[in-house]
């Protein structure tokens, strides 16, 4: 799948990501409506998403991120095992996003001052999946998180040249009515993160 | 828009629009604290605005190599550039892009630009099928309105109106409930978005250094309107280059917090070149490279860009801020703005964008409070653009005749002026002077229920102080002359005299130089620099003659006109500029001079009397000379007195010179507001440092809560030095 940038835990050092802005990420994200699931490891990851499904009744799936990470693709083939209609193939994710009911992408990294997820969706099918399905779900590591937009932004000066990127910080929303709160307008109502990996507290190392 | 606007009629429309007064009410009283509270996660929100307008600055300052630079990276990543001088080059270039590429349907994501050259009718017109698909802009086409603010465009609209739009477009009874009709739009836009061949975006930035744009959205639709059609096209102002990619870290942490109070907008999305988009043709999917066309729009922004005073509108990113916290607009909405841009920027845009004759229509519409130039983001001295705006209007066609007669032949001659404030003073009653009086600095109040008009004093101040001066203490630490302004000497006298006492007290001897004139500033709100020069050169001879140690001034507006209008008045001539600059190294302003006189001689002691003073800050005091904290110390330190806030003490009284009262129907709810949170908070006393102010409050007290008496601070503070 293409990417604005191969591998951006390449630009990463202890100077841009640290765990400790976690709090603050998480505070935010949820202050932007942002639902965010902590696990432990994949296998819980599964365990979440299909607990996704079942709850939200969803029919068909469409996910990208099989191809950056084998645990991924793993949970994927699984959740296709357990007879979820999942769909990973570009052709097959832009012929089926218009109708699915959950799209499954990553984030590269989180800013702690925003609650925002960067996004790397160079690919056509990583960006339907996250605008067309009424419920997104994205993968996060915990480790990689920013302080600032102004860190952030030093990161993505290294790594972006061309394509489509950018950051999701909670569900489509409007107020165009009477300044009235609604979820959901054009993209998904419900935007959630999973986070793998217990925030490793007190620094990396 | 047609230039036979009856302003006042539009305004009288919009203050008896029910909905609208409410919408706007509860959004203003929200904003403020959830602005600061989006904020509360930053070290400093200023340093946040300095690097934003240091970046902007110096963009501009180079705006056609890095106007070069953004051209060759989006070429450079494959994409097609052009540069339009004006909407009908835009038109003419996006008419050939769809003809060549069988466009029939466009999805729109929110595009001023596209909207300040009408491109919307032009491709209706044309035969294409043009959607907006921002929900309040969507709701606004159906309904064939213009939005009324940048960012909530719909905010005029209630929910029921809402409705109707709704059932309109759909042909179908729509409720009107709110959840429901997202619904209603996700379902019929989302149609629009999958069959759409072209996608027309704006952007919220372009950088030079990769070719990216930038898009803000909430909804997801700039999102949606840049990935799903097989072309996309983005229309962009110069103002909207950056140098760098880390230079958009800049307006996002001020953009969002400004504009909708959040931290993050939920959707910020950056494209660079083309992109995949995959699509079925002829029964196949198929992948293939998006076409992208980058289109570059002039329309008046490079001559701004190169205009010394008017290059500062680059530093603005569209955040809307200045509408939520202006007097006007928050009573009166966008539309009466007229064109597109609306509220103070707006005003200044439409001058620059659209034309001097739109602009005329609404130039009024600033009364100066500088409330927006403490919250803009890019630190835009907007009402100073406002009267540059003015100024250069004036050059070219001179001032309406009414206006020309009590400028030029009044204000401009001290002898008649003040002979015609004596009349004024006998008759007492402004109408029988006729009409040249009431536009009399004075005057400029109208008489209507909920404010009565000033009274010019008996004796004026000048012909009182032969005899004050007399007290001038025998050995003097200061020789101080007291440029009074025209309020104090011919309104408020007595507060000049109490102005002479406290100055005597301190041992400083007083001196009043008969000579003196008007500061000018009405003359310069009018737009008339000429006159203004005139004016500022007479009273700086008259001071100079006078040789004095300190030149007080007791109203904020004269010290600010002395200190920073007369410079900018001489910045083309040597030989003032430096008489100038010399000078008014002499001028104080009354409160924060005495407040230090007092700190040096222990008397700032706070006391706690019974009678309870509230203070209001005067506009120009607070914002134009950044002095809050003097008045309140001189306060807490007055014998009798003990200091109670009241809400919203930095609000605009609605005052204003000319504007007070030829738009009285709009100055008179900003006065009521001001009376009612004087009342709430319980004083009996309402201080005031400003004479302006003082003739506003009073004469709103006097109908609506007479039992309250308003002082000027040295009124206070005198009443305890005999
Ligand atoms: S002038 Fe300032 S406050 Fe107004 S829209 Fe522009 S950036 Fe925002
Ligand atoms: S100075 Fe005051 S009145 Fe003028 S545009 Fe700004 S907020 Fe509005």
């Amino acid at each position: 799948m293409k990417k604005v940038c191969s591998d951006w835990t390449k630009i990463f050092s202890q100077e841009f990501v640290n765990p400790i802005f976690w709090n603050d990420f998480e505070l935010n994200a949820k202050a932007a409506h942002t639902e965010i699931i902590k696990v432990s490891n994949f296998e819980e990851a599964q365990m979440t998403i299909f607990n996704i499904i079942r709850s939200t009744k969803a029919k068909s799936i469409v996910a990208v991120g099989n191809e950056e990470s084998t645990k991924i693709a793993n949970i994927y083939n699984n959740l296709y095992n357990l007879g979820v209609q999942i769909y990973t193939d570009k052709f097959a994710i832009a012929e089926n996003a218009p109708t699915a009911d959950i799209g499954i992408s990553t984030a590269e990294f989180a800013v702690g001052e925003t609650g925002s997820v960067c996004v790397d969706c160079y690919s056509y099918e990583s960006r339907v999946v996250g605008m067309l399905p009424p419920v997104h779900i994205v993968f996060l590591n915990c480790n990689n998180i920013v302080k600032n937009m102004t860190t952030a932004f030093k990161v993505i000066s290294q790594g972006f040249k061309n394509g489509y990127m950018g950051f999701i910080t909670g569900p489509s929303r409007t107020a165009d009515i009477e300044r009235v709160l609604s979820l959901g307008v054009h993209g998904p109502s419900r935007f959630i993160i999973i986070v793998v990996d217990v925030p490793a507290i007190g620094g990396m190392n | 828009m047609t230039n036979n606007r009856n302003i006042k009629k539009e305004i009288d429309v919009k203050l008896h629009d029910e909905v609208l007064r409410d919408a706007l009410g509860r959004f203003v009283d929200q904003y403020s604290d959830a602005r600061l509270k989006a904020y509360a996660n930053v070290d400093s929100i200023e340093d946040l605005r300095d690097s934003l307008k240091e970046m902007k600055q110096e963009t501009v300052a180079h705006i056609e190599e890095i106007a070069d630079e953004f051209e060759a990276s989006v070429k450079q990543k494959g994409g097609q550039f052009y540069r339009a001088k004006d909407g009908d080059a835009v038109k003419k270039y996006l008419l050939k892009i769809c003809q060549e590429n069988n466009v029939q349907r466009i999805v729109k994501s929110k595009s001023m630009a596209s909207e300040e050259i009408h491109l919307n009718k032009f491709l209706i017109d044309n035969g294409l099928h043009v959607k907006e698909t921002d929900l309040g802009e969507w709701m606004l086409s159906v309904a064939g309105q213009r939005p009324s603010h940048m960012i909530m465009p719909a905010i005029h609209l209630n929910r029921q109106q809402c409705a109707d739009f709704f059932s309109q477009e759909l042909q179908e009874k729509v409720p009107d409930d709110i959840d429901f009709m997202i619904h209603k739009a996700r379902e019929v836009l989302r149609d629009e978005f999958l069959q759409a061949d072209m996608g027309l975006t704006g952007a919220n930035f372009g950088i030079a250094e990769n070719g990216a744009i930038g898009l803000v959205t909430n909804e997801g639709n700039a999102r949606l309107t840049t990935t799903l059609p097989r072309i996309h096209v983005i229309l962009i102002g110069y103002e909207k280059l950056i140098p760098k990619i880390e230079d958009a870290a800049k307006i996002l942490r001020l953009l969002p917090r400004n504009g909708t109070c959040q931290r993050m907008t939920s959707y910020m999305t950056m494209v660079a070149g083309p992109t995949p988009v995959i699509r079925k043709v002829n029964g196949n999917w198929i992948e293939e490279d998006r076409q992208v066309h980058v289109i570059l729009l002039d329309n008046g922004r490079l001559k701004s860009a190169h205009d010394p005073k008017f290059k500062e509108v680059y530093q603005c990113v569209r955040c809307a801020s200045c509408l939520n916290v202006c007097p006007i607009w928050t009573l009166v909405g966008g539309h009466v703005y007229g064109h597109i841009y609306s509220g103070g920027i707006g005003v200044i845009l439409t001058g620059l964008l659209n034309s001097m004759e739109d602009f005329n229509k609404i130039s009024e519409l600033c009364i100066g409070c500088r409330k927006c130039v403490s919250i803009c983001p890019g630190k835009i001295n907007i009402p100073d653009l406002i009267e540059e705006l003015r100024a250069q209007n004036v050059k070219n066609n001179g001032l309406s005749l009414p206006l020309k007669v009590v400028v030029q032949d009044i204000l401009a001659n001290r002898k008649i002026f003040h002979t015609l404030l004596r009349i004024a003073s006998i008759g007492q009653k402004p109408v029988q002077t006729g009409n040249v009086i009431r536009h009399l600095p004075m005057f400029f109040a109208k008489l209507t229920n909920g404010r009565s008009l000033p009274a010019i004093a008996d004796e004026p101040l000048r012909d009182r102080v032969s005899k004050l001066l007399k007290k001038n203490p025998p050995a003097p630490v200061k020789r101080v002359a007291f440029f009074s302004g025209c309020n104090i000497d011919f309104v408020f006298p007595k507060t000049g005299q109490s102005v002479i006492r406290v100055l005597q007290d301190l041992n400083m001897e007083v001196v009043f130089p008969e000579q003196q004139n008007c500061c000018g500033k009405p003359v310069l709100g009018m737009g008339d620099r000429e006159t203004a020069k005139n004016i500022a050169k007479n009273n700086v001879i008259v001071f100079e003659e006078a040789v004095v140690d300190v030149i007080l001034c007791a109203c904020p507006t004269c010290a600010e006109t002395w200190h920073k209008t007369y410079l900018e008045l001489f910045a083309d001539d040597q030989e003032w500029a430096d008489r100038v600059r010399k000078i008014t190294a002499k001028v104080y302003e009354f409160t924060s001079f005495v407040a230090e006189a007092y700190e040096k001689a222990d008397r700032l002691i706070k006391t706690k009397g019974s009678k309870k003073v509230t203070y209001h800050d005067s506009c120009h005091m607070n914002r134009g000379l950044g002095i809050f904290q003097q008045p309140r110390q001189l306060l807490n330190a007055a014998v009798d007195y003990e200091l109670v806030e009241m809400k919203n003490c930095d609000k605009c009284c609605g005052m204003a010179g000319a504007f007070g009262m030829k738009y009285s129907e709009i100055s008179l709810p900003i006065l009521k507001e001001k009376i009612e949170n004087i009342k709430a908070s319980g004083a009996d006393t309402i201080a005031v440092a400003c004479p302006a102010c003082m003739m506003q409050i009073q004469g709103g007290l006097d109908q609506q809560a007479p039992e309250i008496k308003i002082k000027h601070i040295a009124d206070i503070i005198a009443e305890h030095l005999e």
